[in-house]
């Protein structure tokens, strides 16, 4: 188990959905360049996440996010610098919530180093394994981003 | 002075609808009371269509992130079905394993993060490490072992890649069964039984409601099954086979619904732990039975909030059955496996296994060139939603004169004992800056 770990969730075949594992494989697809470094396709399994980021120096998680943005639109940050809007995680273990779970990891104390969060505002989400337009156009900046995350040194 | 209860729980999802609970009553007179739900996301059915049965593994895997190797494996079987593809009793033997993993994975975690924080009064499991550290941190434990287990045989946590039509995609050794047995045997048998006691010690605190219920599962004659057989229910001794399942699933239509409901004796029927315990609880092993008994469940209990505790039962069953298994490949020695060669031909075929919570039945037609040109997908959640309305029926009268919010938390804790499939192909972030 590496140090660092990058994470991306969604549904590939729910379009911009899916925006995390194409920005986490396009890395993975060039790892080599990322000493040191642990790539994974976490797909939409949210629970799984806490151990996947436990004890590790940095996680860096890229997921589809609804922040009130235009859509394309790519922040960096991290989860003392926002609340869930997301609803219903209390009826059900579907559709988990990223926020809880790293509350949780928090309150365990094996919380990564650092944690941080790219939210990438999608335009559509709905059936279609493609990215919308708008999205596909921004895939190498988001790429860009993700990677200068894991080579430059930069804090929480 | 009129006294009324006016509940309304919402379960609002920015795509694929809602999962709400209502409740409206003036003078102890219901108005109305509703589960309201909306369809299930049937657009996988249609996004098979076309895809080459090589591929169907692939992309039914994502329907779910909980229920993954549930449902690659009822694709695949379904793939099998109809291309008459074999796989070697081996490879049985190892899916039995994965999907056994599967199976700690989703019961723990929903005993532990959402069963347990509601017998102890708690609004999530966050606030219990700080009260209930050992037992939330055994329920952490058990699910990282868990997924570990999945990472070995299913090739990774999330939507497996090793699982292929025929068997799988990569051989295991013997010293692998041997690690991981002595690893369930020495950590996670303790840690099952440490959790069972934590279930004990709250269970006087479930709900004691019963309600007559039909239970459906499939019934194997040789074990307790969560992956071959004919289906079946507390209602018959007919065995259904699997290809007949649409005659047994009787999708209808429900006017507060937009999801499809279904009937096969009563107006509903249940399907989880529950309902595989209530038909099959004589064939489970011993160490499964005994926590049971312990547990005070027992066959043909109709008490939906009981599926918790059948839960647990089920995560024992599931690793002493894999510890006889591996015992089994140990014996025999295992042998290095090629895929299968398939000849591809038009054909239908179903793939039929439990998921944690319920049958699930996957109908695929391909052409000629192995193309598919038709699926039907029926989830266990669909099978659910007419018989948490009809507990609901049944519940509130009962309880219409406690606190408001006592019928609410009796409503949702009703509701969470089902563990609804609701929004489970997407995951996205929705947050405010603050």
């Amino acid at each position: 188990m590496n140090d660092i770990v990058v994470i991306g969730l969604g549904s590939p075949l729910m379009s911009d959905e899916g925006v995390g594992i194409r920005v986490v494989r396009a890395l993975a697809a060039r790892s080599e360049a990322f000493p040191g470094v642990d790539f994974e396709d976490m797909g939409t399994g949210g629970g799984r996440v806490l151990h996947a980021i436990a004890n590790r120096g940095k996680a860096v998680i890229v997921d589809c996010a609804f922040m009130g943005e235009s859509p394309g639109s790519i922040r960096r940050f991290l989860r003392e610098e926002v609340l869930s809007r997301k609803e219903g995680g209390g009826l059900s273990l579907h559709g988990g919530d990223l926020i809880a779970t790293l509350e949780l990891s928090a309150a365990l104390g094996e919380s990564p180093g650092v944690t941080v969060i790219y939210g990438i505002q999608p335009e559509s989400v709905s059936q279609g394994e493609e990215l919308s337009e708008t999205l596909m156009g921004k895939l190498g900046e988001y790429v860009d981003a993700v990677a200068s995350e894991l080579t430059e040194v930069r804090g929480g | 002075m009129s006294n009324t209860v006016d509940i309304n729980v919402h379960h609002v999802t920015r795509v694929e609808g809602h999962g709400n609970i209502v409740l409206r009553a003036r003078d102890g007179k219901i108005e109305k009371v509703e589960w309201q739900v909306p369809e299930a996301p049937r657009f996988f059915e249609a996004m098979v269509r076309g895809r080459p049965w090589s591929d169907i593994q692939t992309i039914v895997s994502r329907i779910c992130g909980i229920c993954s190797i549930t449902h690659s494996f009822a694709g695949t079987k379904a793939v099998e079905d109809a291309l008459g593809i074999e796989v070697s009793k081996q490879a049985d033997k190892l899916r039995h394993m994965t999907h056994y993993a599967e199976y700690m994975q989703s019961h723990i975690l929903h005993v532990g993060y959402l069963a347990v924080p509601d017998l102890l009064g708690a609004k999530s499991v966050v606030p219990l490490v700080a009260t209930h550290g050992d037992a939330v941190k055994t329920v952490i434990r058990l699910h990282r072992a868990a997924n570990e287990w999945s990472d070995w045989l299913a090739g990774r946590t999330t939507h497996p890649v090793t699982i292929k039509p025929g068997g799988f995609s990569r051989n295991f050794s013997d010293s692998e069964v041997r690690e991981w047995k002595a690893r369930l045997e020495k950590e996670v048998v303790p840690d099952l039984k440490a959790i069972a006691g934590v279930v004990l010690s709250l269970a006087d605190k479930l709900p004691a409601f019963e309600r007559p219920t039909e239970y459906m599962a499939l019934t194997h004659p040789d074990y307790y099954t969560y992956y071959h057989g004919k289906i079946t229910s507390t209602d018959t001794d007919e065995e259904v086979d699997i290809h007949e399942f649409e005659r047994v699933v009787n999708e209808y239509v429900s006017p507060q619904s937009t999801a499809k409901w279904t009937k096969w004796h009563r107006d509903s029927y249940a399907v989880g732990a529950l309902a595989r315990f209530n038909n099959n609880a004589d064939q489970l092993l011993p160490l499964a039975a005994e926590t049971a008994g312990k547990l005070g469940l027992k066959k043909g209990c109709g008490n939906p909030y009981m599926n918790n505790v059948a839960q647990v039962v089920e995560c024992v069953q599931a690793v002493e059955h894999a510890l006889q298994l591996m015992d089994e490949l140990l014996t025999a020695g295992l042998k290095e496996e090629t895929l299968p060669d398939v000849k591809v031909r038009a054909g239908e075929g179903v793939g039929c296994v439990e998921a944690p919570r319920g049958i699930l039945f996957h109908r695929y037609v391909f052409d000629k060139k192995g193309r598919c040109e038709r699926a039907n997908i029926c989830i266990p959640t669909n099978q659910n939603h007419a018989n948490i309305q009809k507990d609901f029926e049944a519940l509130v009268p009962g309880i219409i004169d406690r606190p408001q919010d006592e019928i609410r938390l009796m409503m949702e804790m009703l509701v969470r004992a089902y563990d609804p499939c609701i929004s489970c192909s997407t995951h996205y972030l929705d947050v405010e800056f603050v």
